[in-house]
């Protein structure tokens, strides 16, 4: 049996609810979205569970701060949700189209994905890359961005994820997405993505994220550093990617050397970098 | 704890326990076309449609699924106007699709889910919509060739 | 001998539905824990989690006193007897090394005791208060430590039986000379040597292992089990338990793959037992991750090939060393050992000094067994990149190294008598063989002539061709037996039973269409049964791809015994003679045009006049194991950043001999192929310091999905084996052996690095990259 000690499976209809829930239960009660982290874990401490699909939390919206999705909706919704079709070039539907399987993303919600903080997560490494924010309400509600939910777990406890902000980019911002992994169906060996606004050509703000190092994505500030003021070309590409190679934290795991995720990440970078040059120069012409 | 499912169209009031996940229940209750490979999400034996969509049953707890519409392989005969047999089954058959037949269930359910969704797929969208579905036996060549004459049969029947 | 002969089929040759498809697409109840029984008991096993330790004192009381635990099985209180769990033939040609429960544990997963309980809860909860101590012993962790001075001993037991040499832990040893190499390399104008290291792999059939064992209303065990090999497993169980064969029944319904990982009794003898002793019906399901750790695996390899040329390009000389890894257990060392070089060596016949040497050594690691090529592959692996290199050095095409090599038709191979299974095997000579035309068609489909040596650029890709070229065999020669029965029912159809076991390659449709066939009725009118020990005639089951071959010949002889009876009771009806009469569209028809159905005559012969059954039963064993052939060809993109290699086309032309149903052939290359491909690329068991399987789900090996595959290009070539079925020979397995060495070879082809160790993970093929370059 999958969750052997779960005894109640509650659908409250009122956010104040699930929080009282999970706030006078501990541990032992947590909020459920898709739920495929929490059967997988078969956790023997889990007793209760608080689903939050009565609470409305199933949307993709346009707002003027960006795009808003709520924590219940699935990544499959995500998918189809036409704003994301012409957002930053598609790369949330292209990322999204390589995490897990329809099977799988029909389940998975917005709030467990990021909640669960993989640290193979295509999901987060593109998000922080992005500059996502997270609303969370533990009483009150309160925005703050998603890297700081992984700086201070202590965030979660006990909080819900409302929503996801992917905050509105103005023109000449481009994005771009890889992932590395042994088979298609199968979680990264290494991934990255990278967040460029131009002025006038030159990189104005440069986001960049590797995650699976096997840790959870993190920003390369010297790798961005490379890049800042100048102009995307084959050699500043070159540069940030040996800048990534020399200064990204790798380790060693089952799937892959620390050395090897170096060569990952020295490509990873090269190859986002490309791409969002490509974006940008098509989108100047 | 009693949860109420529609299976197949069919409306049911199930004794549940909160831990059960669909797969068990939907087994239990004698829908043994639910396939059993993995229970971790891995393998897409499992997959049936819930409210329409594709899901591992092995990962869904009979709980969420409360109040909720399952589809099993034992539901799509019948389903379309076209035959006894939902066009997808019937190319499987046809094709060669089908050799132990132990991922057929999940992999015919994730063609359904893709093709009502997308009826007229790339190779490459036919490919991305049976994924999470192994296959040891075939090499899904076969497969992707059923999944591509059925989507044709049906845009067909849906033309006239 | 060689010329083709042309025959024209109704019912062969068409791509039939299976028959058992429309039941398998709607979902039906047709797999082993698809019925259900009540009263059913649920058994759990607890698996060592040591590699090599001693059990010194095993407490089962508190488990057993767990109120809904029924029955706790241990070395304390199962039989001792020394058995094998290959699914092999009598005597099986694998070393008598296992119990039941031993006292003595080999490997991370080996039994230690089993729990059955009422609930699969409480039986899990029962295995944690089972007290075990163990005494930890050295593990033994490769190859190399196994064959070391001073090692421990695995088979330490006095009463094993079969094992070549226990105390250098060697489970099975091979020496075979022909010719003098010695000399006939110091002859040879040109020598390469290579040593390629294949990997743990497993099979990963998508159904586990199960088993339903029962009570039938006389008393008997009757087995419902997930196997390749249902008369073995009533020998090989009514041996281990001491029961009487009489009183077991096993019956193997649809399967869920196997691959080889069914050619095993890995639980039967248990749920066996606690059905025996409980009086209750038990359920052993595997969960993926005892599939992993607790079943069977490839034997990984390291083998070292050299060749020795002619200045023209013919080999002279060829030297094969294997150093086969079975793990705890010997389970099919010998066999799988013998069959890298007996189902390799003969398809370079040419050469006239040959070696083939080998050992299989004890490990506590996981158990190999019989997985599909059989040692094939592996040895493959070696043979075809050391030709590789062999052309390179030649500055020879390598197809037309092959050409100037490979066996030809007519011809024979010293090899095939030399090396059987586990004996000496069976002169024969190749009456079918199309080698020559599964070249020039692959090398036109692929576009060698064109791509290769051209080292294409897109980035940091680099594309490359690669090719190799592979034989098998058809069942075992003079030890593999089918059976077949046919009855007639008075509507003019057929009961076909049969022993031959389908699991899931369509062996029931096919050997269907050859009782159809010959009979003259539409594959509607033949009601196949198969693989029920009670009802079916013998057949050693689903393995050495003998299926078509052998069982489907008995088929074919069984039908025309029916036929001929047929004839006879419409020559009475017609008043003719039976020379004037023939068989067709459910009609026996005379010359002069009259005619009687076979219903008709059927209902004669039951009910009317003469009376008796008509039926008939035939056995087959072959006095030889027909080759099929393949060429293997690929094109292949390696990134020179990243080390990934992108398979951008895949190319297989094979001689099967007649082809019974093509999509069901196609498909068994296809799948042999995308199972051989992911084994070149990605699958790998890893293991822990202490031998424990590290990614024991599916999610950390990697087998391929469909987004993984690359177009792949069949073409099955029109050819007739004499000896077969309606010409036919096998196909099951050939294909799993292709992808390693041609892809080895393509990505030479692009990088100019040799591959010597699977799998080509991203990883390893760039490490090969970069010292290539330095
Ligand atoms: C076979 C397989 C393949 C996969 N492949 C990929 C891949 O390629 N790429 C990738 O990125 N990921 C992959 N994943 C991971 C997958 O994306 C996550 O498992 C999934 O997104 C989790 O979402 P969920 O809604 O089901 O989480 P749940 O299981 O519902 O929740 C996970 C955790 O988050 C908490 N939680 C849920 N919702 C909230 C909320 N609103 N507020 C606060 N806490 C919350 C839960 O309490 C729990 O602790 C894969 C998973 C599987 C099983
Ligand atoms: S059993 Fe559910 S995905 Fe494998
Ligand atoms: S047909 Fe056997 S696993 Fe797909």
């Amino acid at each position: 049996m999958a969750l052997s000690n779960l005894r109640e499976y509650v659908r409250p209809d009122g956010l104040d609810m699930a929080l009282s829930l999970v706030k006078e239960k501990g541990r032992s009660a947590r909020v459920i979205g898709g739920g495929i982290d929490l059967v997988r874990s078969s956790s023997p401490d889990i007793e209760t569970l608080v689903d939050l699909s009565q609470l409305s939390l199933s949307y993709v919206r346009q707002t003027d701060k960006g795009i808003a999705i709520g924590a219940t909706t699935t990544l499959t919704e995500i998918v189809e949700a036409p704003v994301l079709n012409n957002y930053l070039q598609g790369v949330v539907v292209e990322m999204l189209r390589q995490v897990g399987a329809p099977s799988l993303r029909n389940l998975a919600s917005m709030g467990g994905t990021l909640a669960s903080a993989h640290p193979w997560s295509d999901v987060i490494t593109l998000f922080v890359a992005l500059g996502a924010q997270v609303t969370l309400y533990n009483g009150v509600t309160r925005m703050v961005p998603l890297s700081d939910l992984y700086a201070s777990r202590a965030l979660l406890s006990p909080a819900i994820i409302t929503e996801a902000l992917l905050p509105a980019y103005a023109h000449g911002t481009a994005a771009a997405f890889m992932k590395f992994s042994r088979t298609k169906f199968d979680i990264a060996i290494l991934n990255c993505a990278c967040l460029i606004s131009t002025q006038n050509g030159d990189c104005e703000s440069v986001r960049l994220t590797a995650g699976g190092t096997p840790q959870l994505a993190a920003l390369l500030p010297e790798v961005a550093e490379v890049l800042l003021g100048r102009k995307l070309s084959q050699t500043s590409i070159g540069q940030a990617a040996e800048m990534a190679r020399e200064t990204t934290l790798v380790r060693n795991d089952l799937r892959a050397s620390g050395n090897y995720r170096r060569e990952l990440v020295y490509a990873g970078v090269k190859r986002c970098l490309t791409c969002v040059s490509t974006h940008l120069s098509g989108a100047s012409q | 704890m009693r949860i109420c499912l529609t299976v197949n169209g069919k409306k049911q009031e199930l004794d549940s326990t909160p831990g059960d996940t669909l797969l068990h229940l939907l087994r239990r209750i004698g829908y043994k076309g639910v396939k059993k490979g993995c229970e971790s999400g891995d393998c897409g034996a499992c997959a049936v449609l819930l409210d329409g969509r594709v899901v591992n049953s092995c990962l869904v707890l009979a709980a969420k699924a409360d109040g909720h519409c399952v589809t099993t392989v034992e539901g799509l005969a019948g389903q379309e106007k076209t035959g006894e047999l939902h066009p997808v089954q019937e190319a499987f058959l046809e094709q060669g699709a089908v050799q132990c037949g132990y991922c057929s269930p999940g992999m015919m359910i994730a063609a359904v889910d893709l093709l009502a969704h997308n009826p007229n797929p790339t190779d490459q969208e036919i490919k991305e919509g049976i994924s999470g579905n192994l296959c040891r036996c075939t090499g899904y060549v076969k497969q992707i060739e059923a999944i591509r004459i059925a989507a044709k049969k049906m845009r067909k029947s849906a033309d006239v | 001998m060689c010329e083709q002969r042309k025959q024209e089929f109704t019912i062969v040759g068409r791509s039939e539905r299976k028959v058992d498809g429309i039941a398998l697409v709607t979902g039906k109840p047709k797999f082993v824990t698809d019925i259900d029984l009540s009263n059913m008991l649920y058994v759990k096993i607890l698996h060592s989690p040591y590699a090599h330790a001693r059990i010194t004192e095993i407490n089962t009381s508190r488990a057993e006193s767990l109120p809904g635990v029924m029955c706790v099985l241990s070395s304390k209180n199962t039989p001792s007897t020394r058995y094998t769990t290959a699914g092999q033939g009598y005597p099986e040609p694998s070393p008598y090394d296992t119990r039941m429960f031993d006292t003595k544990v080999r490997f991370v997963g080996d039994r230690v005791a089993a729990v059955a309980a009422e609930t699969e809860e409480i039986a899990l909860q029962a295995l944690k208060e089972i007290e075990v101590h163990y005494e930890e012993l050295p593990p033994v962790l490769s190859v190399d430590a196994a064959t070391a001075l001073e090692t421990a001993i695995i088979h330490d037991e006095k009463d094993a039986s079969g094992i070549f040499d226990p105390a250098r832990n060697i489970s099975a040893k091979i020496d075979i000379n022909v010719g003098d190499v010695t000399q006939g390399f110091a002859e040879s104008d040109f020598i390469v040597e290579t040593t390629c290291e294949t990997q743990y792999a497993q099979h990963t059939p998508i159904e586990p292992h199960v088993v339903l064992s029962y009570l039938d209303e006389d008393g008997r065990l009757v087995l419902r089990t997930s196997t390749q090999v249902p008369f073995h497993v009533r020998r090989i169980v009514s041996y281990v338990l001491g029961i009487p064969l009489h009183r077991i029944r096993v019956i193997k319904p649809r399967i869920g793959g196997s691959f080889g990982v069914k050619q095993e009794v890995l639980l039967e003898d248990l749920a066996g037992l606690v059905t025996l002793r409980t009086d209750r019906p038990a359920l052993i399901e595997l969960t993926r991750q005892e599939e992993f750790v607790s079943t069977r695996t490839r034997h990984p390899m390291r083998i070292r090939v050299k060749l020795g040329a002619k200045r023209n390009g013919v080999l002279h000389a060829i030297e094969m060393e294997a150093l086969s890894n079975t793990g705890a257990y010997g389970s099919h060392s010998l066999t799988v050992l013998s069959n890298v070089g007996s189902k390799t060596l003969p398809l370079y016949n040419k050469a006239k000094n040959v070696r083939f040497s080998g050992k299989a050594v004890y490990t506590n690691l996981p158990v190999a067994g019989a997985y599909r090529g059989y040692g094939a592959t592996q040895g493959y692996y070696s043979l075809e990149v050391a030709m590789d290199e062999l052309a390179g050095q030649l500055g020879l095409d390598p197809i037309e190294l092959r050409r100037r090599n490979h066996i030809r038709c007519g011809e024979s191979s010293p090899i095939f008598e030399e090396i059987g299974e586990g004996r000496e095997g069976v002169a024969q000579t190749i009456n079918s063989c199309e080698l020559e035309r599964c070249l020039e068609i692959g090398a036109k489909r692929i576009g060698w002539a064109k791509k290769r040596g051209s080292r294409t650029r897109n980035g940091s890709w680099v594309h490359g061709l690669g090719m190799s070229i592979h034989m098998q065999g058809s069942g075992i020669a003079q030890v593999d037996m089918g059976a077949a029965t046919i009855k007639m029912n008075e509507d003019g159809s057929f009961n076909l039973l049969v022993g031959a076991t389908d699991l899931g390659t369509g062996s029931d449709t096919i050997l269907g269409q050859i009782a159809a066939e010959v009979l003259g009725v539409p594959l509607s009118k033949v009601i196949v049964y198969s693989s029920d020990t009670d009802f079916t005639p013998f057949d050693v089951g689903a393995y050495a791809s003998s299926t078509t071959y052998v069982s489907g010949t008995a088929v074919k002889r069984a039908a025309e015994e029916v036929r001929g009876q047929i004839v006879e009771v419409a020559a009475a009806m017609l008043e003719s003679d039976i020379t004037s009469l023939a068989i067709k569209d459910e009609q026996v028809i005379s010359i002069d045009g009259r005619s009687v159905t076979l219903a008709e005559a059927c209902q004669r012969a039951m009910y009317q006049a003469d009376q008796f059954q008509i039926g008939a039963m035939a056995s087959c064993v072959q006095d030889q194991s027909p080759p099929p052939f393949m060429s293997s060809f690929a094109e292949v993109a390696v990134d020179t950043e990243t080390g990934f290699v992108k398979i951008v086309d895949y190319v297989a032309v094979v001689d099967c001999g007649t082809v019974i149903n093509p999509k069901m052939a196609q498909g068994q290359i296809e799948g042999a192929l995308v199972n051989g491909i992911g084994y070149a690329l990605s699958e790998v068991m890893l293991f822990s310091p202490t031998g424990r399987v590290q990614n024991a789900t599916l999610f950390d090996y990697k087998i391929l999905g469909a987004l993984d595959i690359p177009p792949i290009d069949i073409t099955l070539l029109d050819s007739y084996e004499p000896t077969g079925p309606m010409g036919a020979k096998s196909i099951a397995e050939i294909g799993i052996n292709g992808p390693i060495p041609t892809i080895a070879n393509a990505i030479y082809d692009a990088v100019g690095v040799r591959l010597t160790k699977t799998p080509f993970t991203p990883e390893r093929v760039l490490s090969a990259i970069r010292s290539h370059s330095t």
